[in-house]
């Protein structure tokens, strides 16, 4: 059984198709970085997901049930867009309210719980207008870890984070996905961090899913490549060319052979060249690059 | 991945709607605006009866006329309640004379819990917490019902604090307390009654109205402002000081109607709308 699946939805604002037709299937104990340009269809496929607005077409599944089920609705942890929190009300209060709109047997102790999941327990009694924006960010994921949801459903939850918060958010989300039950879906600009974590991916273009895989798979599309620092870039390259078929400069100034070669292999070629190589190393591209490459593909 | 059972602790309507009201009373409680609308409904029956019986008697001039028109304050302390059943008239005719008293009593009450409604729900979708509400909470009949239920228990302590001002009201301007005509202590008791089952009937109208407006406050005020001025007339009718046992069913079986249709209504918008 899978956590999440997803068959033909789709969603029309007027006549603009926000998403169209889209399949997805989130496993059990995934932490699935759902990831698109802006305007893809994330936000909007998400809050179907939540059953926040209506679907045109299609069906959603989570955990076997429809989502309209409102036993495993009970179960979902949500931020989408900003935290759902009542201003002039305390931290602390805004929680508590969360709790009892949960049904959380001893609310305070659960409370307190996730304000130290998130490192908020000294700003509890602060009221939540007073917060900044990483506080109200980490006030919105606290709200969501709540009751201990079985799907948490995170739109941009990094965004305003601190260097500290962000790692705390990612020892949160290892420790939610432990018992291999409890799932994420974390959409997120910032694909460094969110490769640090995701165990899948899916990526989304113009409201339709143009790929799924699991980070394993992800590991193993992305090229590697050498990176090479040269006195002549604009010579080298051009020496490069004429052998490999993928030669690029980087914004650092370093140029970058695609093709599967050893670094040993370039260096003793730009030597018979002539070329002298001041650095050389070898790399893979990451999530970001891999995700801009597929990008380009589609325009 | 592995593949799991998992299980889902089983929420019938009971356990959802008893948090649901407990999640709503608890943020009324600690809302500023219900303390203020208490406040007006204790404080307005006080400021109206002494400020009335502080005219009583004096004479405004019309410039252009010349015509002479002696204030009247209020004879009896009930007055804030409806209009007594001994005077001349019913309460349409009063207000054709411009009666003070007959168009600013207890009834006032009705546009207050609009008011209330109104914010309360608003505040819901301006907040955001929309959002987190009705992720966990697939029924929205459950919010329906909740809003409806607290906005009752709202207006019903509003019109029990406008009957206890009234009162205070009376006794600081020395008012005679005497029930006059076909009145009753039971008479008064079932208009009261009649009228807190009335706010089942004005109630839903104003949760409609939030919930087709959302986040937008004003016009869910005046959506309901507006479509309770149609009704808002008829109260004063339906509800006498004189009331029967009569009375009390006529409100209380159009309450539970009202509360029905227009409950199921509001729950319909909610499901084919977007709700953040």
């Amino acid at each position: 059984m899978n956590a999440v699946e997803i068959k033909g939805l789709s969603k029309n604002f007027g006549p603009k198709q926000a998403v169209c037709s889209l399949d997805m299937i989130v496993p059990m104990g995934a932490i699935y970085g759902f990831i698109g340009e802006n305007g893809s269809g994330k936000s909007t496929t998400e809050k179907m997901i939540c059953g926040l607005i209506p679907k045109n077409a299609g069906s959603i599944r989570l955990y076997g049930r429809d989502n309209t089920d409102p036993d495993v609705r009970a179960k979902l942890g949500v931020l989408i867009e900003s935290p759902g929190c009542f201003p002039n009300l305390s931290v602390f209060e805004n929680l508590m309210l969360e709790a009892t709109n949960l049904s959380i047997p001893d609310a305070e102790r659960e409370v307190v719980k996730v304000l130290k999941m998130v490192r908020m327990e000294g700003a509890a009694s602060n009221k939540y207008k007073n917060c900044s924006l990483g506080m109200k960010q980490r006030v919105g994921i606290a709200m969501a870890l709540l009751g201990t949801p079985t799907l948490l459903v995170l739109d941009e939850p990094l965004n305003g984070l601190d260097a500290d918060g962000m790692r705390i958010m990612r020892e949160v989300f290892c420790d939610i996905i432990k018992d291999g039950t409890r799932s994420i879906i974390v959409s997120s600009h910032l694909l460094g961090e969110l490769q640090k974590v995701a165990t899948h991916y899916g990526i989304i273009r113009h409201g339709k899913m143009i790929c799924e895989m699991t980070a394993a798979e992800l590991d193993a599309s992305c090229r590697t490549y050498v990176a090479l620092n040269v006195k002549e870039p604009n010579r080298a390259k051009l020496i490069l060319a004429s052998k490999y078929s993928r030669v690029e400069e980087d914004e650092a100034g370093y140029i970058r052979v695609y093709d599967l070669t050893t670094p040993e292999e370039i260096v003793k070629f730009l030597y018979e060249h002539g070329v002298t190589v001041s650095e050389v190393m070898s790399d893979k591209i990451g999530l970001e690059e891999y995700y801009i490459d597929l990008m380009k593909e589609g325009r | 991945m592995m593949d799991t059972q998992v299980k889902f602790e089983k929420f019938n309507r009971s356990k959802r709607l008893r948090s649901m009201v407990k999640l709503d009373l608890r943020r009324a409680l600690r809302s500023r605006t219900f303390y203020i609308i208490l406040a007006c409904a204790l404080l307005v029956p006080v400021v109206m009866t002494v400020m009335l019986c502080m005219m009583d008697g004096q004479e405004s001039v019309n410039q252009q006329t010349g015509e002479i028109t002696i204030m009247h304050g209020p004879e009896s302390v009930w007055q804030s309640i409806g209009t007594l059943p001994s005077t001349e008239s019913s309460e349409s005719a009063a207000m054709g004379q411009m009666d003070v008293m007959a168009m600013c009593n207890i009834n006032m009450a009705f546009m207050g819990v609009a008011v209330f409604v109104c914010l309360f729900i608003s505040e819901d979708f301006r907040s955001g917490y929309a959002k987190n509400l009705f992720t966990v909470r697939a029924k929205k009949v459950d919010y329906v019902l909740s809003k409806t239920l607290v906005g009752f228990i709202c207006g019903a302590l509003m019109l029990i604090l406008y009957f206890i001002g009234s009162l205070i009201s009376g006794a600081i301007c020395s008012l005679p307390f005497e029930l006059v005509g076909d009145m009753t202590v039971a008479s008064v008791a079932l208009c009261m009654l009649s009228k807190i089952c009335l706010m089942l009937v004005f109630v839903p109208i104003f949760v409609l109205a939030s919930v087709a407006a959302k986040q937008r406050a004003w016009l869910s005020i005046c959506l309901s402002l507006g479509g309770g001025m149609l009704l808002f007339m008829m109260v004063g009718l339906i509800t006498p000081l004189n009331a029967t046992l009569i009375n009390l069913v006529i409100c209380l079986v159009g309450g539970t109607l009202f509360a029905t249709g227009l409950g199921a209504i509001s729950a319909t918008v909610l499901k084919k709308s977007s709700l953040v």
